[in-house]
Formats: structure tokens, C-alpha cells, sequence
């Protein structure tokens, strides 16, 4: 399994549209969180200000990852390199596992970086600017937490979604129209269809909705939003592992 | 050694490969021949399990290729030389491959220098010429040292030097005690690097034997005799009920042996100057006996 992971992680970093997509998720949210506390009025920052600065930033860096989870699956279908993958590992699942493991790791550690520069910079440039209150409140741990989390969740749906779809477009279409788009659409139709419908049952929602920094409108809390939305990856997941053991490559 | 037994690949309703049997014999080159359309490819793209077949087996040195933890150290295979990402060198394109089966970083180095794409080693496969990608395909076959290698239209896209190489690269394999199993279009290429060969026509085996035999029994065979009393000679032939044609200032006699003609000859007193027995070539014969296999015919040009 670690020479698998190690073969992924050389696909992942050898191919530049790949790193050009790891350089967006990783410098954008960092850009717009640093930028917008360099030129927003003193008066009106409070404490949770970088919070929920982060919040929506990151969650831009969240779709962006899942982008590179796809990627990281169709483009071996796009250029031919599926056959000599599962060749070199007949055990497909193994493979599928592997492209898990690294864009899981590289989405951690990039929604880390984003979060730890953008809370310790961000924090530096308001004092500089004179800010004299007190940034950070007690739940701002579980937002940073659920960023990580949801990140991986997308990062995993990626690769279910290109594994499923095989072809580049269509995965990054399914993966950026499903929330934006598509649930909005069903949600919409459902809820004037059915009693009692409620929007949070839509899953890509309700899991983003998960790192915001007021939970207090979700039906299933922060962490019960988020694991309703894993429980949607996970089944795609075993669908992806299911096709991808029985297809021909 | 190969041995793949009662091979069936359905797609639908088609029937790509049809109980399909035979063996590839270690020390080797085997060619693997069949009309356009055939099941070449699909055959061994079972083989190693990239489609699943519908029924049957393929074993190496007697275990399925699904076994092999690292299946690069036992059978090294190149099915399409444009299955490469364009945007990756051709060093990182080697050292994945390397990594998911636990190669040296060393094996990358090497390979590529076989090959004779070091210089380029980290030019992006994508500037590759077709032959390039050819060789680099060969560079992936074999980081692993394989004990069997599968070979599909190796020499597709190479110049008349590197169809050189691709040979003694197959011959210096088989010399090495591999299995080889290669499939091309280039008939008279192969007839030069292959030992063995394995025919098949719609799926089906139509004839596994050495290239010689191949030839024996499938190529037209004749006899072109020349003579001083060409028309007499031909008279008394007919008139024995051969069918001998002119051509030019020699006579072809088909569906008989060399002997039959020289002894019409002597009893008639007919001196003759040549008496050859002639046999096809690889193509001719491949051509002959697939014949009724081939799905796309063209027409050829009528002789005047």
C-alpha cells in the first residue's frame, strides 16, 4: 500500500495543472483573508472577523481540493494512464485508496496552512492597524476543525466523482453544480412537494454549511451536518469502488 | 511461459475473443497475428486483467496475474505507447510506475538509458515523437526486469533504425530465456524476429506453430521452370493434365512437387535449365489463411 501511495503522490506532484490547482486552493483564502484585514474599517472587526473570513474563504479552497481529488482519478482515464495503474496494481481498490490517501493529505495540510497563516497573519495586521480588542472566542477551534474535516469529506467525493464520471469536465461539473446549482433546484422543487421538507436534508449544503461560524440555523449542528454529508460521500465512495472493480479499464 | 486457456471476451452480443487457447514458451519471441479487428488487443488486455474476461484463463509460469503482488517483476507490458500524460517527463512517468511496484529509483536511470531517451529524460512526454514514446514505453516494460513481456504493435511509429533496435531488442529477450509475445502488422518484420507464431482470425485460433511451419502449410507453393522447350514442355504438361502457366520466358506450376515436373521432363526428353520449388512469404500465407477472418476488405486495383 505505501508503494502505491508513493506512485500517487508522483502522479499528483508531476503534473503542473495539478500543482497550479493546489497553488489556488492554498494562496486564494490566504489573499482574501489578508487583503480584506489590510483595508477594512478597525472599527467594525470583532472577534470572530478572521473566523468567519476564513470560514468563506476556505471553503472556496474546500471545492478546489475536491477539483484535485478529480484530477487526480480522470486525468488517468483522459491520457491512457489507467491501464498501466492498474496493471502495476491489480488490486484496483488498493489504488483507489492510495489516490485517497494523498489528496486526503495534501487537502489537510493545505486548509492547515491557510488556517494557520491567515489566523496568525491576519491577527498581526490588525494589531498593526491598531486594532486594541481580543480576536478569537471560544468555538473558533471547531470552524478550523470542520474546515479540515469537510475538506478531506470533498477531497474523497472528488475522486468517487471522478471515478464515476471517468472524464474531467463532467467530474468538476457534478462536483461545482451539485451545491451550487442542483440542490438548490431539488431542494426548491422538494420543498414546495413535500410536508415537512427541510433544506438540510440536501447533503453538499449541509456539509459546508457545517464550518460556519454560527450553527445555530442547522438542523444537524455543525459536526451532525458534516457527518450526514460523509455519509453521502461514503456511499458514492463504495458506488466509485464498485464500478472501478468491475469496469474494463 | 504463457499459457492462456479457453479465453472468452464478450462485449454485449459480440464475441471479441472466442475460446481462445494457446501457449507462449519461455527463450521465445512469439508473434501474435490477426487481421485488424481480431482480438489482438483485447486478448491481452485480458491477459493481465485490464478487461475482464467472460470466461477462461491466463496463467504465468502458472499463476493468474491478479496474484502477483508486484506484477512488474514478472511480466512487463506495453499496450499502447500513447498511454502517458503529456504534461509529465518521462523520467516521472517512469519513476510512478517504479514506485507502485517497489523499483529502484536506480531501474529509471537504466531503463532510459536502454532505451536511448536519457538525453530527454526530463522532456515532457507530450514533445515525444510516436517512436520516442515507443521507446519510453519499452523503458516502462522493463524497470521491472520481467520473465514475460507482451508487446502490442511495438513497432508502430519507428523508424527503419529503431524497428532495427525493437528487433534486437525481442531477439536479445528471448535470448535471455523470456517469454516474448509480441503482436504486429509488419509482416515481413515479423517474420524475421518471431519464432513461434499464434494466428488468430475473429477471436478465434486459426493456427499456432513455428514461423516455418506456418509458411509450409499455409503460403501458395510452386514451381517456376525454364527451358529451351518451354512450349513443348508445356504441351505435354497439359496434356498430363498439369496446369502450368507462361510467364515471360519461364512456366509456373502450382499444386505440384519440383519431382513431378523434372520427371515429365526426362520421360519426355525436354532439357530443362532451372527447376525451383518456390514457397510464399509469412504474408501471403497470413494472408491466405485469414482470409475469410477479415471484417474491413478493400478492393484491389484489377491486374491489366
Amino acid at each position: 500500500m505505501i508503494s502505491t501511495i508513493r506512485s500517487e503522490w508522483i502522479k499528483l506532484r508531476s503534473v503542473r495543472s495539478n500543482l497550479v490547482m493546489m497553488g489556488v486552493a492554498l494562496f486564494v483564502p490566504m489573499a482574501i483573508v489578508l487583503l480584506t484585514v489590510s483595508f477594512m474599517d478597525v472599527l467594525s472587526v470583532s472577534d470572530a472577523t478572521i473566523a468567519e473570513l476564513l470560514a468563506g474563504s476556505g471553503t472556496f479552497s474546500v471545492m478546489m481540493l475536491g477539483v484535485v481529488g478529480v484530477l487526480s482519478v480522470t486525468q488517468e482515464y483522459s491520457q491512457g494512464t489507467i491501464r498501466i495503474t492498474l496493471a502495476a496494481t491489480p488490486r484496483r481498490v488498493r489504488v483507489h485508496l492510495a489516490k485517497i490517501a494523498v489528496v486526503v493529505a495534501v487537502s489537510v495540510v493545505i486548509m492547515a496552512i491557510v488556517i494557520l497563516v491567515g489566523r496568525l497573519a491576519g491577527a498581526a495586521i490588525l494589531d498593526s492597524r491598531g486594532f486594541d480588542g481580543t480576536l478569537g472566542y471560544d468555538g473558533e477551534g471547531a470552524v478550523y476543525g470542520a474546515l479540515l474535516v469537510i475538506s478531506m469529506v470533498v477531497a474523497v467525493l472528488g475522486c468517487a466523482a471522478g471515478t464515476i464520471t471517468r472524464n474531467p469536465p463532467g467530474a468538476i461539473s457534478a462536483l461545482l453544480l451539485w451545491p451550487l446549482v442542483v440542490e438548490s433546484i431539488v431542494g426548491g422543487v422538494l420543498g414546495v412537494l413535500v410536508d415537512g421538507w427541510k433544506q438540510d436534508w440536501m447533503p453538499f449544503q449541509t456539509g459546508l454549511n457545517g464550518v460556519l461560524v454560527s450553527t445555530h440555523d442547522l438542523e444537524f449542528g455543525r459536526w451532525g451536518s458534516i457527518g450526514y454529508f460523509s455519509l453521502w460521500v461514503a456511499a458514492l465512495s463504495l458506488v466509485a469502488v464498485r464500478l472501478l472493480r468491475r469496469r474494463d479499464a | 511461459m504463457i499459457v492462456v486457456d479457453d479465453l472468452t471476451k464478450k462485449y454485449g452480443s459480440t464475441t471479441a475473443v472466442d475460446h481462445l487457447s494457446f501457449s507462449v514458451a519461455p527463450g521465445r519471441v512469439t508473434g501474435f497475428l490477426g487481421p485488424n479487428g481480431s482480438g489482438k488487443s483485447t486478448t491481452m488486455r485480458c491477459m493481465i486483467g485490464l478487461d475482464r474476461a467472460t470466461s477462461g484463463t491466463t496463467l504465468f509460469d502458472g499463476r493468474p496475474y491478479s496474484r502477483f503482488d508486484q506484477p512488474l517483476r514478472e511480466v512487463g507490458a506495453l499496450l499502447d505507447a500513447g498511454n502517458a500524460h503529456a504534461g509529465r517527463s518521462a523520467r516521472n512517468h517512469l519513476r510512478w510506475i517504479a514506485a507502485s511496484n517497489g523499483l529502484p529509483v536506480g531501474r529509471v536511470d537504466e531503463t532510459l538509458e536502454m532505451v536511448g531517451l536519457r538525453q530527454v529524460a526530463g522532456k515532457r512526454v507530450g514533445q515525444f515523437s510516436l517512436g520516442m514514446k515507443q521507446r519510453l514505453g519499452i523503458a516502462a516494460v522493463m524497470l521491472g526486469d520481467p520473465r514475460v513481456v507482451i508487446l502490442d504493435e511495438p513497432a508502430n511509429g519507428l523508424d527503419p533504425e529503431g524497428i532495427r533496435w525493437i528487433r534486437e531488442i525481442l531477439k536479445d529477450l528471448a535470448n535471455q530465456g523470456r517469454s516474448v509475445l509480441v503482436s504486429s502488422h509488419l509482416l515481413a518484420e515479423m517474420a524475421m524476429i518471431a519464432d513461434d507464431l499464434v494466428v488468430i482470425g475473429r477471436g478465434r485460433l486459426v493456427d499456432q506453430c513455428t514461423v516455418a511451419e506456418f509458411i509450409d502449410r499455409h503460403a501458395t507453393k510452386w514451381v517456376t521452370v525454364r527451358s529451351p522447350s518451354l512450349d513443348r514442355l508445356i504441351e505435354v504438361a497439359r496434356a498430363a493434365g498439369l496446369e502450368p502457366r507462361r510467364v515471360g520466358d519461364s512456366a509456373e506450376f502450382h499444386g505440384v512437387d519440383s519431382a513431378v515436373v523434372g520427371e515429365l521432363a526426362a520421360a519426355h526428353g525436354l532439357v530443362l535449365h532451372q527447376l525451383a520449388s518456390q514457397t510464399g512469404s509469412l504474408e501471403d500465407a497470413f494472408l491466405r489463411v485469414t482470409a475469410d477472418s477479415v471484417e474491413y476488405h478493400g478492393e484491389s486495383e484489377p491486374t491489366r
